[in-house]
Order: structure tokens, then C-alpha cells, then sequence
């Protein structure tokens, strides 16, 4: 049980600051860049982030445990129908993970777009084409595959993510997409008010910020394993770091795959 | 890669498709926003390009600030008059005639009546030649090195011989010539006819040293005001009262014209033939018309 707290913590660590989805991976640039220029509607397109992450978040988890992954309860058992059961427990749906996942990011942004446009009408003025814009936002997409990962990639089946984690690096990407787009729009609001050299005027000097907050983000790096070391009581600490695999990022398991 | 997983993958995406369609729809009616169809009728009419033209940040802003604000239905420029008309009817009010808007250059001399005027050399504005003393010795009067011409999107505004001269054929009076213009001789003002009479100069000095510096600028004398009440003099300047300008004074305005000494009240605007019948055995300065052979151009070149 406190194994799983920390891991739930060092999740929820890791995906708001340590591997910030934005300056750590540079997922979800574009509205990054795009809706930074005042801080309610950053804030705004934080929430919505987080929110819409979220619902995919749990949407993906649900399809990826029980239709995708090899042996999955629904497929297996749709495919006992026609084939035998070592056959039907060897059926891998994997390979839909992607269309799979743009299906259901797409359909929950449209559900939310019509919510917020119903519940929140001076919101939904204020994202404006920001808010389809979600639906092609990689961040939502990375999330999935991050838990993707992390439930295909694993080689001990009772370590793959439940709900619980999924949620938990979901609802925290989207805080930490949410803390940089805001640290964001309050530099960008300020900058309105510098004398910035002319070539740098404008897009410039936002890519240039963008880059020396990336910068101040990536100190970050290293904190979680140290932090894991520090709460892990000490009588279990060596065994556990000589156990514990850190979570398998998805970028070692993407490879070279581009999904920008 | 068999029959099983293809035929799985298929019903996958199928159920997937079936389940989020199913609930789509549902949320589409639940969450059903009602939008006044005149909001829509109006979008409809609206030109929809955008521009914000109308003080609004689109045109869909503009129509919802019609129908839940109240905004005037006149106010998009692309749509013009034929627009605020089809607005109107959505709207069931009545359209008011709205005055076209444009510019009058408030100064008549050209280079030979400009006199002291010495060579400029430094950068080609206005602008910049503004800052500069002893370039000619009236400092109210046009310059004529055009920065209301780069400002004119219309090729409605050309220097004719030193002195900026609008075309109002082509004029649209978006006001952008007399919001460069450094010495402010340009001003909107309603055309409440085609041809409306104007005071051709801004010199606010007294008679003698207008005279000093140009050979037609306003004196002051006041003539015009005896003959006729429309006229104000102001700071040794003549100004004519645009609000109360109707037909009932033609005779006066008459009148006035042949008073001025300098006969610096003339007619701008498009002519039509009535008024040109009208002014044609008298000694009025026609605004010179000018002659266009190039095409715009925005840019400028630095050699």
C-alpha cells in the first residue's frame, strides 16, 4: 500500500514538473505558443487540457486493458467464439492504439466543446478555435501513449498501470501543462511591456523564452529517483531501487517514432 | 496477423465508432444551445470576411451585438449601405441616411502660390519634414511630399503639383490620410451633398503674415461671414458650419464665394451637372483633377 502511494506520488511528481509534458518533451507546442498571450485564457486552456486529458485518460486506460493489449478480457473472449483459447489469449490489438486513441481524444474534445458551450459560454468565446485545436493537441495523445506504454511495455503483467496511476499521470500532465503555460503568459505579459530589439520582435523572442524555461524546467531532472530514494523507508530502500524499474518512458519506447 | 485479430480490429473501431456516435448525438441534444435565427439570418448577410471593420472582433461578434446589444445595423463598411439595409429588415428597424464621410484637404496652395520654400533633402515624409523649420514659410499649409498618398489604400489621393488632392471618385473616406497627415489640414467631414463648399486653407495667422507666406491663403477679412451665417472666423481662419449646411443658404454661399478676396471657398467633391450648372459663369478655383498613370504602390524604396 505505501509502495503505491509513492509510486502514485512520484507519478504525479514526475508528469507536473520532473518530465513536464511541455518543456521536457516539447508536447503541446502549439497551444503552448498560441494562447499564452494573457493569463485567464492560459489558465482556461490549462483546464480544459486537464480536463479533456483526463476523460482520455481514463477512456484509453479502458480500451488498452480490456480490448487491446494481448489477452485482454474483451478480446479474448469475443475471439474464444472462433478460435481456441491459447489462440484467442495470443490476440494483439496493439497495433490500433493509435487510431484507436484519436478516436476517443477527438470524441470527448467534441463532448467538452459542446459542455463548456452550454455551461460556460464567455469560456467558450474566449477559446475560440483553441478548442478543436485540442483534439490534434499531442500532449493528449502522448499521455495515452505514456500509459499505453506502461501497461504494453511492462514485462511483469502486475505491474502494468491501473486506473489509478493512468488518472493520476493524466490529471498531472495536465497541471504541469497547465503551470507552463501560465508561467508562460505571465512572462509573455510582461514582455508586452519590454523594449525587445527589433528582429526579435514578436515570435522570436517568445521561441527564445520558451527555450530558457525549458532550460529552468530540465534542473528538474534526477529529482524523482532522489525523491524516491528519500521516501522510501530506509530498510526497504536498497532493496527496492535494486528492484524497482523506473516507469518506462515513452520515448524509449516510441524510439525514433515521431509523433509531434 | 489472421482472420481473428483483423475481423477484432474491425469491430473495434466499428463499436467504438457505434458507442461515441451514440453518445455525441445525445450530448448534441442535451447540450443544445439556442441561437437567436436572427443571429443566424444576419451572419447570413454579413459579408463575412472578418475584418473587424465594424468595431467588433468578427462578424459573428458584430451580429450577436446587433441582436443582443443593440449595435447600430449600419456599421460594417465591406457590406455598405445595401447590407445595413438587409440588417435593417432582419431587424425590423428603420434605416436613417447616413452621411458618406470624406476628407477635405483644408489648404489650396500650390508650389507657386507656396511662397519662402526652400529645398528639402532629408528623409521624404511629412513626418519627418514636419520637424524641420524654413522648408516653406507657411507652417500650416500642406507640404506636398505625400504621406497621405502612402496612407490612401484607394489610390484616392494624389500631390498634384505640390499640393495633395483627393479623388473622391475613388475615395472612400476611411479616414487614414487625415490620421497621418502631420499638419491636420485633413478632415473628415459629411458630404451632405456631392459637391459641398470647403474653406481651402489652415493659416491661423493674421492677414499680413499669411500674406507673407502665401499668395492664396485665408486672411481673415471676414467676408464671407457678413455675406453668410454659416461662416465662423476663428484665429483669423474661416470655418464653415457643416452641421447646419443645407440648400437653404445656396444663395448666401453664393454670395460668399464672389466676397473672398483670396477666393479661397471652393467646391469639392464629385460635381454633378446641376451644380456645375450652377457655378459654371462664376470665377471659382477649380481643384485641379488628377491625372493617374501609375498603379499604387505601398512600398518604399530605399536606393
Amino acid at each position: 500500500m505505501l509502495n503505491y502511494l509513492i509510486d502514485i506520488f512520484l507519478i504525479a511528481v514526475s508528469a507536473a514538473l520532473i518530465n513536464n509534458f511541455v518543456l521536457h518533451y516539447f508536447v503541446g507546442i502549439c497551444p503552448f505558443v498560441g494562447v499564452s498571450r494573457r493569463i485567464e485564457m492560459a489558465f482556461g486552456m490549462g483546464c480544459a487540457v486537464t480536463f479533456v486529458i483526463s476523460i482520455a485518460a481514463f477512456i484509453s486506460w479502458a480500451i488498452t486493458t480490456f480490448v487491446l493489449i494481448p489477452g485482454a478480457p474483451l478480446s479474448q473472449w469475443i475471439a474464444g467464439f472462433f478460435v481456441s483459447a491459447e489462440m484467442a489469449a495470443k490476440v494483439d490489438l496493439t497495433i490500433l492504439s493509435y487510431i484507436v486513441y484519436i478516436l476517443a481524444i477527438a470524441s470527448s474534445v467534441q463532448f467538452v466543446e459542446m459542455y463548456v458551450r452550454k455551461f460556460y459560454p464567455p469560456l467558450y468565446k474566449s477559446f475560440g478555435v483553441y478548442l478543436p485545436l485540442i483534439t490534434t493537441n499531442c500532449a493528449i495523445l502522448f499521455a495515452c501513449l505514456t500509459i499505453m506504454s506502461n501497461i504494453v511495455g511492462v514485462d511483469d503483467p502486475s505491474a502494468a498501470w491501473d486506473l489509478g496511476r493512468s488518472l493520476v499521470l493524466a490529471i498531472f500532465g495536465g497541471v504541469g501543462f497547465t503551470i507552463a503555460i501560465v508561467i508562460m503568459a505571465g512572462i509573455r505579459e510582461e514582455l508586452d511591456l519590454c523594449d525587445v530589439p527589433e528582429p526579435f520582435k514578436g515570435v522570436a523572442i517568445t521561441l527564445i523564452v520558451a527555450g530558457i524555461l525549458a532550460l529552468g524546467f530540465m534542473g528538474f531532472t534526477g529529482v524523482d529517483s532522489g525523491l524516491r530514494k528519500a521516501i522510501t523507508p530506509a530498510a526497504e530502500s536498497q532493496a527496492i531501487l535494486e528492484e524497482s524499474q523506473p516507469p518506462k518512458i515513452v520515448a524509449q519506447w516510441l524510439g525514433d517514432r515521431n509523433i509531434g | 496477423m489472421n482472420a481473428v485479430t483483423l475481423g477484432l480490429s474491425a469491430g473495434t473501431l466499428f463499436a467504438m465508432a457505434v458507442v461515441f456516435s451514440y453518445i455525441l448525438s445525445w450530448a448534441s441534444r442535451k447540450f443544445y444551445v439556442d441561437v437567436d435565427p436572427r443571429v443566424t439570418a444576419i451572419m447570413e448577410v454579413l459579408p463575412g470576411a472578418n475584418c473587424g471593420g465594424c468595431g467588433f472582433v468578427g462578424c459573428s461578434d458584430y451580429a450577436e451585438a446587433i441582436v443582443g446589444d443593440g449595435a447600430t445595423v449600419n456599421k460594417c463598411p465591406v457590406g455598405g449601405s445595401s447590407c445595413a439595409a438587409e440588417v435593417a429588415g432582419i431587424m425590423g428597424v428603420e434605416l436613417k441616411e447616413t452621411l458618406p464621410f470624406r476628407p477635405i484637404i483644408h489648404c489650396g496652395a500650390h508650389t507657386e502660390d507656396k511662397l519662402h520654400r526652400h529645398a528639402y533633402i532629408g528623409e521624404q515624409t511629412c513626418a519627418a519634414a514636419n520637424l524641420v523649420s524654413g522648408i516653406q514659410g507657411c507652417t500650416y499649409g500642406c507640404l506636398g511630399i505625400g504621406d497621405c498618398t502612402r496612407a490612401c489604400n484607394y489610390d484616392a489621393l494624389h500631390v498634384v503639383d505640390g499640393l495633395a488632392t483627393v479623388d473622391y471618385d475613388k475615395c472612400v473616406g476611411c479616414g487614414a490620410c487625415a490620421k497621418v497627415c502631420p499638419r491636420n489640414i485633413i478632415t473628415i467631414t459629411p458630404f451632405k451633398y456631392q459637391r459641398v463648399m470647403a474653406i481651402a486653407c489652415s493659416n491661423k495667422d493674421f492677414g499680413k503674415a499669411v500674406k507673407d507666406v502665401c499668395n492664396v491663403g485665408c486672411i481673415g477679412c471676414k467676408a464671407c461671414a457678413k455675406a453668410c451665417s454659416l461662416f465662423q472666423i476663428e484665429d483669423n481662419l474661416s470655418s464653415i458650419n457643416y452641421d447646419l449646411y443645407c440648400q437653404d443658404y445656396s444663395e448666401d454661399l453664393r454670395k460668399a464665394i464672389e466676397k473672398c478676396p483670396q477666393k479661397k471657398i471652393i467646391l469639392v467633391g464629385k460635381p454633378t451637372a446641376k451644380h456645375l450648372e450652377e457655378t459654371k459663369d462664376m470665377d471659382v478655383p477649380e481643384l485641379v483633377e488628377a491625372e493617374f498613370r501609375t498603379t499604387v504602390d505601398d512600398q518604399e524604396w530605399w536606393g
